[in-house]
């Protein structure tokens, strides 16, 4: 009986300091997308260089690609660039969405596709380009259906539209082999 | 006098113009919104609610919050819109489920082995107990004739 109270508070602190110990690891900002094996939301959004051009999800299926969220603000999307590129080179889909910054009417100047034409393009020759094409998400509203909490963010969707995986932060190449790569491969396959 | 007039203007002009950035039909859905951005957690930054944060998605979560509300949007219908979105991790109240269920669980557990323990531990050694209590009574009604007896 003795040993019994010696022994249990003993297991238990030990299974505390195990809990607490693996907590150190984690990353608190993992955590499952609500958008995972869910149709991508619908939308209506114009090109980023041809605003003439309308995509809607539709006209996304029938291929497995990578949608990423980024906008030339953001130094983690612009270093993760050269990379993406060689991917691109590798045959991987990448589809751009372009996350506009909110523009408060007392402080920032008016939105110009012009200026931020400009400015796409002069990143995207800097830094590599591995975008298919780009999709403006002028108000973020795609962005908001979809969870995503900030730039860069990137969404694995497969051929028939649905999401497949999901990551939040940069690509470089540890991340797409242990993670994304695998991913890519098996939802691309027909 | 004339800082008083002074002071009388500058309190004046902030009452007149303290007037609200977001209209709101009525009072109730000012009241909604309040609380309902106080309870959505921003996904950018960790531990802030959306009313807290300036990150451009607790903005857009704002605006969207606002949008709905004016829209006459009930308290739950704007928080599944969000959670379908963001997850569980977006409202500071989880639901309960079969992975949370521990966090009620779990305190009341305790309390029982405590207290399960303790009537264990009482009910082993209650004659001995009886026993300690009697000695210590006499020996203080010793004491206390001891002391008696020596007063003059």
């Amino acid at each position: 009986m003795r040993k019994l109270f010696f022994y249990v508070p003993l297991a238990l602190f030990l299974l505390l300091t195990v809990f607490l110990l693996s907590g150190l690891f984690s990353d608190p900002r993992e955590r499952e997308s609500a958008s995972l094996n869910k149709a991508l939301p619908e939308f209506a959004l114009a090109d980023l260089m041809q605003p003439q051009q309308i995509w809607t999800p539709q006209q996304l299926h029938g291929e497995t690609f990578l949608l990423n969220v980024w906008g030339t603000w953001c130094p983690t999307c612009n270093a993760e660039l050269g990379y993406l590129t060689e991917l691109r080179k590798q045959g991987v889909k990448i589809v751009g969405l372009y996350y506009e910054l909110p523009r408060d009417p007392t402080f920032d100047t008016p939105f110009n596709l012009k200026t931020l034409q400009q400015d796409v393009a002069q990143k995207l020759q800097q830094n590599g380009d591995p975008y298919q094409f780009n999709i403006l998400d002028l108000e973020r509203s795609l962005s908001l259906d979809l969870g995503v909490s900030g730039a860069p963010e990137t969404f694995l969707v497969d051929a028939d539209g649905i999401v497949r995986a999901h990551h939040i932060g940069d690509i470089n190449p540890r991340i797409w082999r242990a993670k994304l790569a695998p991913l890519y491969q098996q939802w691309s396959q027909p | 006098m004339k800082y008083l007039i002074a002071t009388v203007i500058l309190l004046l002009s902030g009452a007149l113009n303290a007037q609200e950035l977001l209209q709101f039909d009525n009072d109730s859905q000012r009241d909604l919104y309040r609380s309902l951005t106080a309870e959505l957690r921003c996904p950018q930054c960790q531990n802030q609610n959306i009313a807290d944060s300036n990150a451009i998605v607790a903005v857009d979560m704002r605006q969207k919050t606002y949008e709905l509300v004016r829209q006459g949007q009930e308290r739950q219908q704007v928080l599944d819109y969000m959670i379908n979105r963001y997850g569980d991790f977006v409202h500071y109240q989880p639901p309960l489920n079969r992975y949370t269920l521990w966090l009620w669980l779990a305190p009341v557990l305790m309390l029982a082995l405590l207290l399960g323990t303790a009537i264990y531990r009482r009910s082993r050694q209650p004659q001995h107990n009886a026993d300690t209590k009697s000695e210590l009574n006499t020996e203080l009604d010793q004491l206390i004739k001891r002391y008696r007896s020596k007063k003059p």
